[in-house]
């Protein structure tokens, strides 16, 4: 793989709650290649939504990043906030979860994609409004022409992520940031707006990190995926390998709660216990309480992630029995 | 026309079924609409100049030639009413205007940042609010002199606050929305999602009050000019009408009468138009 286009390393995210701090995101590190697609992947509070908004610092005041992720040869986590805003919304990009909510209610669609190109691009006034048109279109609205001055009030749902979608586009970025895009919308349509991705990540050369909880999702858009547990990525790999052969306990657990067609009918089986909360993630392997192949050594030792096969990384001290496992499941 | 009829003709028009207005925003629109024409062309309608004593005609009862009687100097009460709209029009929107912007700026501000802003701005709420409304502006009224412009500075510098507090709340709110968020991964400016997305959708509460503050501003100018402290004698001014009448109201109840009805009347449409703006408004969220 050439240079990255983003490297991450040790990036960290502390809040302050209640008196005390707790770890938000510990310690995460990866990459995202040139036209790559990076499905980041965990339960709801296992860090992954923060990930995402750490690397553009767009964590309510009070939270504390650290660590390095390096964009075109600068450090985002320490670049000045003048500096920052231009890279936000301009080679990086995001899209959120509710369409419903991310759109501004009392400013037309027109208004809103104006002004992102407005802040990013030199466009002149009739520049803007050719272009607005042109980026409806481009995320498949149809009768776009129209539908520019309507208020996102007159969008439905996956309408509206696709006019978020065209905002975020507007600056023509190297990377968007996609959270959980795709959670709010009718499955239907989640199909669509995936594809959507898809296809301007194609046309427009870009790189996407996808957050989601949904290992479908995973399997059919992303070429790398990290599975993240209580702040932590547990596991990294490329997509084919780590469903082939998951060498992390809870990716197992999550590929085996996952209906899969096309294959024998089985009972579906469910991760015992619940995620631990940020003020008491257990010491050792944030996992073992709800692991299956805990031993003393995971209550008291924590594993470092480190590759198990060329490019497959995992943090978990049994990984060759959960190999093993997985295999004969 | 039945609301299906209604329905088919706007689905045949090819765009949304537009509500009909509420019914205060029509009425109060049409009461303040009629009270900026008198105020604006006065001598029009005012059959006498409001100034003109005539003592020929002194303390007379309403009657065709003086519908609204006359006072004391024979000046003709209707037309002292109705070029009163000047002035108290002019109080309504000049004591409120600046509190308005003012306020919604500070309000603004304030919601957006928190922290340390949010803490000093709490205090000076407290501060202001210890004290009862007219007796804060009757005093700074009393250090400045007394006078309509006097009256405006005291007015808004009291006044600010309580515009600025409802647009704070409401933008502490909205800031964490995620079209705010949204703001600042596209990378704007605070002061661009500030003053182009958190106001626009914090704003219609102030809005609302801002029609029944103008309600109350006349009420307070009119207070004002009764104790002597707003618009001073002999210019036509409600509250100073009715303090020229207070010593003739056993014998000569409409000098005070009519003014006072004015004020009622006008404060009424202002607090109409609020009421109608507020459901429009919410209508359209």
């Amino acid at each position: 793989m050439s240079a990255p286009l983003l490297s991450v390393r040790g990036l960290t995210a502390r809040f302050r709650a209640g008196g005390r701090e707790v770890t938000a995101v510990d310690d995460v590190s990866f990459d995202v290649g040139e036209g790559e697609v990076l499905g980041l992947v965990g339960e709801s509070g296992s860090g992954k939504s923060v990930t995402l908004r750490s690397l553009l610092r767009l964590l309510p005041s009070g939270a504390r990043v650290e660590g390095q992720a390096l964009w075109q040869g600068r450090d985002l986590v320490a670049m000045p906030d003048a500096r920052l805003r231009r890279v936000r919304g301009g080679a990086i990009s995001m899209i959120f979860q509710e369409p419903m909510t991310a759109l501004n209610p009392v400013l037309p669609v027109r208004v809103q994609i104006e002004e992102s190109l407005r802040a990013h691009t030199a466009l002149d006034r009739a520049g803007r409004r050719a272009r607005a048109r042109e980026l409806l279109d481009l995320v498949g609205i149809p009768d776009a022409a129209r539908r520019l001055d309507e208020y996102p009030h007159q969008f439905s749902g996956g309408m509206r992520q696709r006019a978020m979608i065209a905002i975020a586009l507007a600056s023509e970025p190297r990377l968007l940031l996609a959270d959980e895009p795709t959670t709010a919308l009718d499955v239907t349509i989640q199909d669509q707006i995936l594809k959507l991705i898809l296809d301007l990540k194609d046309r427009l050369g870009m790189s996407v990190v996808l957050v989601t909880h949904d290992l479908g999702v995973v399997a059919e858009t992303c070429s790398r995926m990290a599975v993240m547990y209580a702040g932590r990525i547990v596991e990294q790999g490329g997509v084919r390998e780590v469903f082939a052969s998951p060498r992390h306990a809870y990716t197992l657990g999550l590929l085996g709660s996952v209906p899969r067609a096309g294959t024998e009918r089985s009972a579906l089986r469910s991760i015992e216990g619940t995620p631990p909360g940020l003020a008491a993630i257990p010491p050792g392997c944030a996992f073992n309480p709800r692991c299956a192949f805990a031993t003393t050594v995971c209550r008291e030792v924590r594993p470092d992630l480190s590759p198990r096969t060329p490019g497959h990384l995992a943090a978990c001290h049994h990984s060759d029995r959960v190999a093993q496992a997985s295999l004969a499941a | 026309m039945t609301d299906a009829a209604h329905l088919e003709a706007a689905v045949a028009a090819g765009r949304p079924r537009r509500a009909r207005p509420p019914g205060p925003l029509v009425w109060g629109g049409a009461i303040l609409g009629l009270s900026l024409f008198l105020a604006a062309a006065p001598s029009l309608v005012a059959p006498y100049d409001p100034l003109a004593f005539d003592y020929g005609a002194i303390l007379q009862p309403p009657s065709p030639a003086h519908p609204f009687g006359t006072d004391n100097f024979g000046r003709d009460v209707l037309s002292r009413v109705i070029h009163a709209y000047r002035i108290d029009m002019g109080i309504a929107v000049f004591a409120t205007v600046v509190p308005f912007v003012l306020g919604t700026l500070v309000g603004a501000v304030v919601g957006y940042a928190g922290g340390l802003a949010e803490t000093v701005f709490g205090r000076v709420v407290d501060a202001v609010i210890t004290f009862p409304f007219l007796v804060l502006v009757i005093a700074i009224v009393s250090v400045l002199g007394p006078g309509l412009i006097n009256m405006y500075i005291a007015v808004s510098l009291v006044g600010w606050v309580f515009y600025a507090r409802i647009v704070a709340s409401e933008v502490k709110v909205q800031k964490r929305l995620d079209y705010a968020e949204a703001g600042r991964a596209m990378g704007y400016t605070h002061a661009r999602i500030v003053l182009r997305h958190l106001l626009p959708n914090a704003i219609t509460p102030a809005i609302v009050y801002w029609m029944t503050d103008m309600a109350l501003a006349i009420l307070l100018g009119s207070s004002l000019g009764y104790l002597g402290l707003g618009a001073q004698p002999p210019a036509a001014e409600w509250g100073v009408q009715i303090a020229e009448g207070k010593n003739f109201m056993a014998t000569a109840w409409w000098i005070s009468v009519f003014p006072g009805a004015a004020i009622v009347v006008t404060g009424l449409g202002f607090s109409l138009l609020g009421d109608g703006l507020a459901a429009l408004l919410r209508v359209r969220r």
